[in-house]
């Protein structure tokens, strides 16, 4: 008898008499309060835990952002998924030099403020730089996380990170810093799509 | 270091407190204001409703654990994962054995987890030759230290920002006034030439979904991500109580795990890992192992009353709010978990003998169930336990004898009454201590003076 099968009788062995526990199905994620649309959401959750937050109305404006923002970076990681019209106009450099990371989220999560990171994108872009540049279209706001996690279901890479702020620790003394291993800056670009939310 | 059991927790309890009152009130702070966080994030929620919710998730879950292990073996072989199954800590390093073997592993990250702790993953790969750091600040601190965790989510509370700049002085060469930020960036620079050059990523699991096979954890730093990222081999030790049904159960638990834990609506990085890195994929690991670790839970899950401990999502909670844990931290429990969860899973997963005296170390307050947000009746399984030792005669003898004399009064009206009329007259200041139970409790105490008249008479007589 193998480990798993003296496991699996173990666990048998031991339900044998208890009582059936039905499953108490959806989450609803029952709040006191809730913000007024999605993307509202999201911008509040992002910025209360130290991210920050720009709205551009399309991706032209959005482009016209990056290279203004761009000017304080020598050069940059960008995610594969990025289009051609989001990508910075500085020298590319391997994520565990580049000062700057560029990502495109798969989506976002307004009820934890969480932007989705898909490991097709790269996942050293995403984690490795101290500043981190992420966009996500207002379309691809979901509003709870259950939202998410069923429609990431349907087509799951082999990991997804879900960025909810900057890297942070409170392990020195209880003070919190910010930057310990991931990016410790988290700007989070929301570009307008037709149809808004 | 290692842990050295409960069975020296007083003789700990005591020494930390006599000999250490810094650890003390950097506990005390620490987790007054972990509690604070919770109370602010409970607010905002409907958190009575989370909380049912999430209690009967784990124990349907738990009801139907072996269809639920089934189904997440064969969802993570077919996402391309190794599978393993360890009954004890001795599998489970094995395994890990096996791994740094064919992979000719010579240095590993690893992500906060304490089933590792649990398991001794350290020790084993030090004495394989292998080099482990620790990559969670706190966990890299108390490595340093050559300490274990104190606390489930903050294993370095017990330090205050005076010790860690000593530390880092000695071993980092920081100034002795270096500021937090100063003191993290150089723990950054050392910790991310580790990660760049590692071959082995080790973490834990918060959750682990069955109909996806999906690895869930949560953290604020990104070390877990980076551990479970770069390098090329990834091996998660996971406790068979952390399944989910579903990857949308995750939903509920995340966030609510992360609002009791920390206050946070969720950790600032999550991560959900399905397997080694795909075809159209830049990086990540090319191979992934999940050992699925009983060590001791199937042993908790066959007790009829103490199986309801493993829905526990190790935030921390019950540590934060406990007021016996909050004089002396996690040391002196002598074990990886401490506080109210670690006293009522040990007597199960170590065997109860073993366990004494943890299952005493409570005042019974109730506190620790008010804040689970699994609702785990921690008090009635404190007493649960205690019903068993003194069973088994591992409780002293003179206490045990007392009790019984206690029961056996306390069934008949007029053998309580004379021995009542007794007691009175017992002069307690001198002989108290000579007494079973009354001089327990009379170590540390004065003893109350005897009234006249016994609250029988005066009851009689009528009070007013």
């Amino acid at each position: 008898m193998s480990a798993r099968d003296r496991i699996l009788e173990r666990v048998r062995e031991a339900l044998s008499d208890r009582e059936s526990a039905e499953h108490p199905g959806a989450f609803g994620g029952w709040r006191s309060t809730a913000a007024p649309t999605p993307v509202d959401g999201l911008v509040q959750l992002l910025e209360a835990a130290g991210g920050e937050v720009v709205l551009q109305p399309d991706v032209v404006a959005a482009a016209e952002w990056l290279a203004s923002f761009c000017a304080d970076f020598a050069s940059s990681a960008v995610g594969e998924t990025v289009p051609d019209s989001l990508r910075p106009p500085l020298p590319a450099s391997a994520p565990d030099t580049a000062p700057l990371g560029v990502s495109l989220a798969r989506g976002a999560v307004a009820e934890t403020g969480s932007l989705i990171m898909d490991a097709r994108d790269g996942r050293r872009a995403q984690l490795l730089v101290p500043t981190h540049v992420v966009f996500v279209h207002t379309r691809d706001v979901r509003a709870t996380l259950r939202d998410a996690l069923i429609e990431l279901a349907n087509d799951l890479p082999s990991a997804i990170g879900f960025h909810s702020g900057p890297s942070k620790s409170a392990d020195l003394g209880q003070i919190l810093v910010k930057g310990v291993h991931g990016p410790g800056r988290l700007v989070a670009v929301l570009i307008a799509s037709v149809n808004a939310l | 270091m290692s842990f050295t059991g409960p069975k020296n927790y007083r003789e700990e309890a005591g020494k930390t407190i006599r000999e250490k009152p810094e650890v003390r009130a950097s506990i005390t702070a620490a987790t007054r204001t972990f509690d604070a966080h919770r109370v602010h994030a409970w607010g905002q929620i409907d958190a009575e409703r989370w909380r049912d919710w999430a209690r009967d998730v784990k124990t349907h879950t738990l009801r139907h654990l072996d269809k639920n292990l089934e189904q997440v073996e064969e969802r993570l072989t077919a996402n391309g994962t190794h599978v393993h199954w360890a009954e004890t800590a001795d599998d489970a390093l094995g395994v890990l054995s096996e791994v740094v073997r064919e992979h000719g592993i010579r240095s590993v990250v690893k992500a906060k987890s304490m089933l590792s702790e649990e398991l001794g993953v350290n020790r084993h790969l030090e004495g394989l030759g292998v080099h482990v750091r620790e990559t969670d600040l706190g966990e890299y601190i108390i490595q340093l230290l050559g300490q274990t965790p104190s606390h489930i989510v903050g294993p370095a509370i017990h330090l205050s920002l005076d010790d860690c700049r000593r530390l880092f002085h000695e071993r980092l060469g920081t100034p002795l006034d270096a500021e937090p930020d100063e003191l993290a960036g150089v723990a950054r620079d050392a910790l991310r030439a580790e990660f760049l050059a590692a071959d082995l990523g080790i973490s834990g699991g918060n959750f682990l979904a069955a109909d996806t096979g999906t690895v869930v954890l949560i953290e604020n730093e990104g070390n877990i991500r980076l551990s479970t990222s770069l390098p090329r081999v990834h091996v998660a030790f996971v406790g068979i109580e952390k399944l989910v049904p579903r990857l949308e159960d995750v939903s509920g638990l995340l966030q609510l795990t992360a609002r009791a834990a920390t206050g946070q609506p969720i950790g600032n990085f999550v991560s959900l890992i399905q397997g080694p890195r795909k075809n159209d994929e830049l990086d990540g690991p090319e191979e992934v192992h999940v050992v699925l670790v009983d060590n001791g839970r199937t042993k908790l899950l066959a007790d009829d009353a103490a199986w309801e401990a493993l829905r526990c999502v190790r935030c921390g909670a019950c540590l934060n709010i406990c007021p016996v844990y909050r004089q002396t931290g996690g040391h002196a429990y002598g074990w990886t978990y401490s506080g109210p969860i670690g006293a009522i899973i040990a007597p199960g997963m170590l065997g109860l003998e073993e366990a004494m005296p943890l299952p005493f170390a409570s005042s019974l307050c109730g506190a620790c169930t008010d804040v689970c947000p699994v609702r785990i009746p921690i008090p009635e399984l404190l007493v649960h336990w205690r019903e068993q030792a003194t069973e088994q005669g591992l409780t002293p003898p003179s206490e045990t004898l007392g009790l019984k004399t206690y029961t056996k009064l306390a069934q008949s009206p007029e053998l309580f009454g004379a021995a009542s009329s007794v007691l009175r007259h017992v002069p307690l200041a001198l002989g108290g201590r000579a007494l079973p139970v009354v001089g327990g409790w009379m170590q540390e105490r004065s003893a109350p003076k005897s009234s006249k008249k016994s609250f029988l008479q005066m009851w009689k007589e009528g009070i007013e």
